[in-house]
């Protein structure tokens, strides 16, 4: 056998194997989004099949009239945009005096973020409850705000400075040199140059706020309430109740807006998580 | 005023708004939650606790009944478990991915992804119902057209701990996966044109080129990793144990437990001692692995 067949043969090899993973891995999603458009609700049979005899809209339509989903939505919008606006508000200069200023206690405080960086907000969930609920900001949107904030705040000083620091000091250098003073120097240099790590740590937050539950559901007791996830976390099919159609549409639906951010943003996520944060 | 002065005055007031919503939000619920772990604070004790000094650090760390010991070990095995296999498993597909004539390597590693780009909560509970549901699962349904009996994949503790690993697998592999090809990328050529040139074979050069020159690009995201895992809370708690839908295993990561002891039996003084042991190890996590800012060895 030549070398060329020989090659050729391992590749088709490759080949195959690469298709039989790809489609392993995409099974979850592939039931559920073939469950969600099944219009015969055969469950139960064996004899499923992921392409459905019958393609029906009607369980997406289930979730838009059956389910408060635009509610939830309203809310989890609500709880994104004023997180973001306060981690960022406050991020952008905090990031931006940490990587380009020296000033006295400056590593001191960068040690103790990375540290609070590590520390999953989960744990001090029974304190947070204890100091909002005299507040009276249980069930409220502004006390999961409040969390929110505090954790994504971390995140974004920490995620931008290590862009900042990626951005050469010279330019800023020759514009002071020119006589522009500080506010000029960040609103018309730093800033149009940091419009990647602004975008890519504004996407990690709204997607922090669109995806999580577990504050969500422990603070926000009412259905009226809801954010996203904690309304779908509701909506799951269980082994008693629930219905599985309706709650793959759901899923569906709610992280097609995540995909598409995802997918748009891929190459600066990789490199926009690895190069700031951490280094070893 | 002279300069320095000044400069460091606009480095305070630029980054005093962030700093105190931090402070605020995050570091003063930490210290509260040291304190609660010196009280009694439970459902009963809402209001009128009373401080009762290191008796829930000695409750977790001395009284293996109690369950932490054993919930920390579970969680270790649970780390190691799941890097070995994700560094193994990523290794490979990466390198498969890497062999020089795939033309269809782009559509492969947009689909191998996809698990990544999916909202994490989403994704483990479609694996829930979809997947390991005991009626309409579609392993189950798949047991039942070979005419096998259904299995509760879920309710025994070795199985439940399988089914999280392999979900915390098909999360967590895209990344790693990207991260081992971008390692395997930036390897020069030349280096194993002459290795071939000198007859060494794949193993060979897996074992004296490729691993040794990804080592230090990936064990940023190595050590990241780990912590993640070792953190990880969605996937047991979501699979396995949430309210009103236990599933009957009782496996318990140090996150989940601590969560069980604050939220379903309301033990928030216990609790809070579990969240300051799982703080300092994390503390001492972070100093064995040398993660410093990272401009300490560079710049400033």
């Amino acid at each position: 056998m030549s070398k060329k067949v020989k090659e050729g043969i391992g590749l088709t090899f490759v080949n195959i194997f690469f298709i039989v993973i790809c489609f392993v891995t995409l099974v979850p999603i592939l039931y559920a989004f073939s469950v969600s458009l099944n219009a015969n609700n055969s469950l139960l049979s064996s004899d499923f099949s992921f392409i459905p005899e019958h393609l029906t809209l009607n369980n997406y339509k289930a979730v838009f009239t059956e389910e408060p989903i635009l509610l939830w939505l309203k809310n989890s919008l609500i709880l994104a945009v004023v997180t973001l606006v306060l981690s960022l508000g406050t991020g952008v200069p905090a990031a931006y005096v940490f990587s380009r200023k020296k000033f006295p206690g400056r590593k001191a405080i960068l040690r103790i973020l990375i540290l609070l960086y590590a520390f999953p907000s989960l744990l001090s969930m029974t304190a947070l409850y204890k100091l909002l609920s005299p507040m009276g900001l249980i069930n409220t949107k502004i006390g999961l705000i409040i969390v929110y904030t505090g954790t994504e705040a971390v995140f974004a000083l920490w995620n931008m400075k290590g862009y900042f620091d990626t951005i050469p000091v010279e330019i800023e250098e020759a514009a002071t040199i020119d006589g522009a003073s500080s506010v000029q120097i960040v609103t018309r240099i730093v800033l149009p140059l940091a419009k990647p790590t602004i975008a890519v740590t504004a996407m990690m937050i709204l997607i922090y706020v669109w995806n999580e539950y577990i504050f969500a559901i422990n603070f926000m007791t009412g259905a009226d309430t809801y954010t996203l996830a904690g309304g779908l976390y509701s909506l799951q099919a269980t082994e008693m109740s629930g219905s599985w159609p309706i709650f793959a549409a759901a899923s569906i639906v709610v992280s097609i807006p995540i995909l598409i951010v995802f997918f748009a943003l891929q190459k600066n996520m990789t490199t926009g998580l690895t190069s700031g944060g951490v280094k070893g | 005023m002279n300069r320095k002065k000044k400069n460091t005055l606009f480095a305070y007031a630029w980054s005093a708004p962030s700093l105190l919503l931090i402070l605020l939000i995050v570091i003063f619920p930490i210290l509260y939650t040291g304190y609660i772990s010196l009280t009694n604070m439970n459902v009963y004790h809402w209001n009128d606790y009373e401080i009762i000094g290191l008796e829930n650090y000695k409750d977790a760390l001395f009284v293996f009944d109690n369950g932490f010991i054993k919930a920390f070990l579970v969680t270790i095995l649970w780390t190691i478990v799941n890097m070995v296999l994700q560094l193994i498993i990523a290794f490979i597909l990466a390198s498969m991915l890497n062999i020089r004539k795939l033309k269809l390597r782009n559509v492969y590693k947009t689909l191998l992804i996809f698990p990544w780009a999916m909202p994490g909560y989403v994704s483990i509970l479609l694996w829930k119902t979809g997947m390991f549901n005991s009626q309409f699962g579609l392993l189950n349904q798949w047991l039942a057209s070979v005419g096998e009996e259904p299995v509760r994949w879920l309710n025994s503790d070795v199985m439940a701990f399988i089914c999280c690993t392999v979900v915390n697998l098909w999360l967590a592999l895209p990344f790693m996966i990207t991260i081992i090809d971008g390692a395997l990328q930036s390897i020069d050529k030349s280096y194993y044109e002459s290795a071939l040139l000198d007859g060494a074979t794949w193993m060979e050069r897996t074992r004296y080129i490729t691993i040794p020159m990804i080592r230090a690009i990936i064990a940023p995201s190595v050590v990241i990793t780990v912590f993640t895992t070792f953190k990880q809370f969605d996937v047991i708690y979501l699979l396995t144990q949430q309210v009103g839908s236990k599933t009957g295993a009782d496996i318990h990561t140090i996150m989940t437990y601590a969560y069980e002891n604050a939220f379903i039996t309301n033990n928030y003084g216990y609790s809070s001692a579990i969240s300051m042991i799982i703080f300092i190890i994390l503390i001492l996590f972070s100093m064995v692995t040398n993660m410093k800012p990272k401009e300490e060895e560079g710049r400033a």
